[in-house]
């Protein structure tokens, strides 16, 4: 973990990690006997569902819930469904978890296979939704989608991932292929690849336009890059798609060369495990392996109250089990030993300023914890801009009355987000 | 499915820079410590005692308060500690222990507590403290009386008092670098300017106080002062004097930087210590009494809300460019 330095004067300067020279191939976990798909739909007891535990699914098979569903998961294997069981997901959302017990031999659905040529951006949205590395397809497959261009990036998500870099690295000799096929899809010529300075001189990009990324975690950010880079000013409580610009992570846009290539969905993963000593090993996991299994594999120990976090240490989520599936944006898994984890207070905000100062938004968060510590979120929004936090963490991080700032902050907004779709139902209702 | 290990669950990051109230409050203590020290050595033991007493009396009002009013009991983050160490550097060794204990209490309870404790208090607590005890007693901090019995090898005057009863003429008495070295009569923790300044600048260097604040505070002083002894030297001492006599310099590092009384944001950081020094002079050259920080710095803390507002436009903020 990094600490603040002794000489406080200045702000910490957190720092991406690069990837190291050489990285070996990584290591393969086999498809295990259970796996386990997470399907982002709550379950509705009145209606009667498309699958049933008992049912059998082959490899590429597409599970919905219900016949209207937009939501879906590809099948990676072959098996039969054994539970269907509702779960929580990140912020209280209804996820359904369905596992499957793996049976080889049933043959493959072969449907994609009929749409790959010529790729089109609706028949992609409708089969590969879910592959590595989680493309915005539905979103870019939208007809109100007003995305003018799409950033490849190949920077990392989070401080301790590298694994963009590394799909970077091992493929870019087909990155040229891959932005031809996103403009094939999307019909979007505009196409620039992010990616971190060092990379830069890899000598594979030819004429494409580079957005070089400095290794400073803010800069990293796609808000940031944005406004950086590309001269757009993010508005308060809009996306980056609202804005105009899709980032597509490049090992999305390497699975879908794979994919149109195989004419078949892709589902193997590139995941860096870290454990409790810091030490990363790059793994190649089928999506919907739980995890536990690459943690036997790679002999990595996960004990009482310590705490897994996927994704990063800044922006990440915690899983509260190890059979948490392998997910399509899943890039890191990191294990912080109970020694570890830092302490949270309920102390109030002291006005220490740290915050402030360190903020990549210029969000007033000293006032704006204030107001969200006393549920005032509308306010919030309209006097301590709330929606233009670009949810980097950093203010949690630097937080000296260790207040949980971030998760303030993310709570207003889905408690202001949650009044508005009741406004706007109500309002359909009539 | 085997046993499962319990995990610990939270939200997002999951790393600290591991900076906490209770270690700032600590380094401010170890900041002010050379001060304090040289002023037991000077004044004695009195001087310990009192300390020892601002301190202890201080925190068992915040444990008392906190219980009264069902509270959990918060006094292991020290600043209850580092407020009864500020009111007892700024008293004189021979303070009586009940206008100490009553100091303690103002400053605490009145100052802080009933706002809602740390971090919600809207004046720094030990000057509200002090404040409120030489309002009511002040004969008790005639340094020059309450010191009378001590036997100084240096010019026996309270520097600010000397040069409001006797004129600019008083400024002759002392030499700066006794100043500096504390050699004058004073409060316990204000009289050892050089410790005061190490003190503060290692609180800079740390990052526990923000130097803005200190800077601009000692700007101000600095800048009227000059101003005015430029305008009437006869009547008016200058820069230096002002700032190594009565309490500017444990004003500028640790009475004005107190977090939650001053601003965060850079420019309204600057005016707050500015006028600061501007209100310290203009109340010792114009007003009546003789030493003007402690109230400059209720005034400051009292506008400190009002120019915390000129802050910079949040991201995306009055763009227009969708």
């Amino acid at each position: 973990m990094i600490k603040r330095s002794f000489i406080g004067l200045t702000e910490p300067k957190l720092m991406c990690d690069l990837i190291e020279s050489g990285p070996k191939e990584p290591e393969t976990i086999p498809i295990p006997p259970r796996m386990i798909l997470l399907l982002n739909e709550s379950l509705d007891s009145t209606r009667e569902s498309l699958v049933k535990k008992g049912d059998m699914v082959r490899k590429g098979d597409k599970l919905h819930l219900y016949k209207e569903s937009s939501e879906y998961v590809t099948s990676p294997v072959s098996g039969k469904i054994t539970t269907i069981t509702p779960v929580v997901g990140h912020t209280g959302l209804p996820v359904v978890s369905i596992s499957l017990e793996t049976a080889p031999g049933q043959g493959a659905n072969t449907q994609f296979a009929e749409f790959a040529e010529p790729p089109d951006i609706e028949s992609a949205a409708r089969f590969l939704m879910g592959i590595p590395g989680n493309p915005p397809l539905q979103r870019l497959a939208d007809p109100g989608c007003r995305v003018k261009k799409i950033v490849v990036s190949a920077v990392d998500q989070d401080m301790m991932s590298t694994t963009r870099q590394y799909v970077m690295t091992r493929s870019r000799d087909s990155l040229g292929q891959g932005v031809d096929l996103l403009k094939r899809l999307t019909g979007i010529n505009d196409i620039v690849i992010a990616l971190p300075e060092s990379m830069a001189s890899l000598a594979a990009f030819g004429p494409m336009t580079l957005l070089k990324i400095s290794q400073d975690y803010t800069d990293a950010l796609p808000e940031m890059i944005m406004q950086k880079h590309l001269g757009i000013t993010p508005l308060p409580g809009r996306t980056c798609e609202d804005m105009g610009v899709c980032f597509i992570s490049a090992e999305a846009v390497f699975a879908l060369v794979d994919a149109y290539a195989g004419k078949e969905p892709v589902f193997e993963k590139i995941i860096g495990i870290t454990d409790k000593n810091g030490r990363l090993t790059r793994v190649k996991a089928t999506i919907g392996t739980p995890i536990h299994r690459i943690f036997t594999q790679l002999g990595i120990a996960a004990d009482e109250k310590d705490r897994i976090i996927i994704g990063g240490p800044l922006r990440g989520t915690s899983a509260y089990t190890l059979y948490h599936p392998v997910q399509p944006d899943m890039d890191n898994i990191i294990v912080q030993a109970a020694a570890d984890i830092p302490p949270i207070s309920t102390d109030p905000c002291i006005n220490c300023g740290n915050c402030v100062r360190i903020c990549p938004a210029k969000v007033p968060v000293n006032l704006l914890v204030r107001y969200l510590e006393a549920n005032l979120y509308q306010e919030a929004a309209d006097s301590f801009d709330l929606f233009s936090c670009i949810e980097c963490g950093l203010c949690s991080f630097v937080c000296r009355a260790n207040i949980p700032i971030f998760q303030y902050i993310r709570l207003g907004k889905n408690e202001l987000m949650k009044v508005e779709q009741e406004t706007e139902t109500e309002a359909e209702n009539g | 499915m085997a046993k499962q290990n319990k995990f610990t669950v939270s939200h997002a990051p999951f790393w600290h820079d591991g900076s906490s109230i209770k270690c700032m409050n600590i380094n401010i203590m170890i900041a002010a410590l050379p001060a304090a020290l040289f002023g037991v050595m000077q004044f004695g033991m009195p001087a310990l005692g009192v300390l020892c007493l601002a301190v202890s009396s201080a925190m068992a009002w915040e444990a008392l308060f906190n219980l009264i009013s069902r509270r959990p009991v918060a006094i292991n983050n020290y600043n209850a500690a580092v407020i009864g160490m500020m009111v007892g550097m700024m008293m004189p060794a021979t303070i009586p222990w009940w206008v100490l204990i009553t100091g303690t209490f103002i400053a605490v309870v009145v100052g802080q507590q009933i706002f809602g404790g740390i971090g919600a208090n809207p004046f720094n607590p030990a000057v509200i403290g002090i404040s409120i005890l030489m309002v009511s007693w002040g004969g008790h901090f005639d340094f020059d009386a309450v010191l009378v019995n001590y036997d100084f090898t240096f010019t026996a005057l309270t520097p600010l008092a000397a040069l409001d009863h006797q004129g600019v003429a008083a400024v002759n008495l002392f030499s700066y670098s006794d100043l500096i070295m504390g050699k004058q009569m004073g409060a316990i923790g204000s009289v050892f300017g050089a410790g005061l300044i190490l003190g503060g600048i290692y609180l800079i260097l740390r990052g526990f106080i923000r130097w803005e604040i200190a800077v601009s505070y000692i700007a101000g002083i600095v800048v009227t002062a000059a101003l005015f002894n430029i305008s009437n030297p006869d009547q008016y001492a200058g820069a230096m004097f002002h700032l190594f006599t009565g309490y500017t310099l444990l004003g500028a590092f640790f009475l004005a930087t107190e977090s939650s009384s001053s601003p965060v944001n850079l420019i309204p950081m600057f005016i707050y210590g500015a006028i600061g020094g501007i209100m310290t002079i203009l109340i010792r050259n114009i007003g009546a009494y003789p030493d003007g920080t402690l109230f400059a710095i209720l005034l400051i803390n009292l506008i400190n809300p009002l120019i915390d507002n000129i802050r910079p436009k949040a991201l995306g903020r009055g763009v227009n460019n969708a």
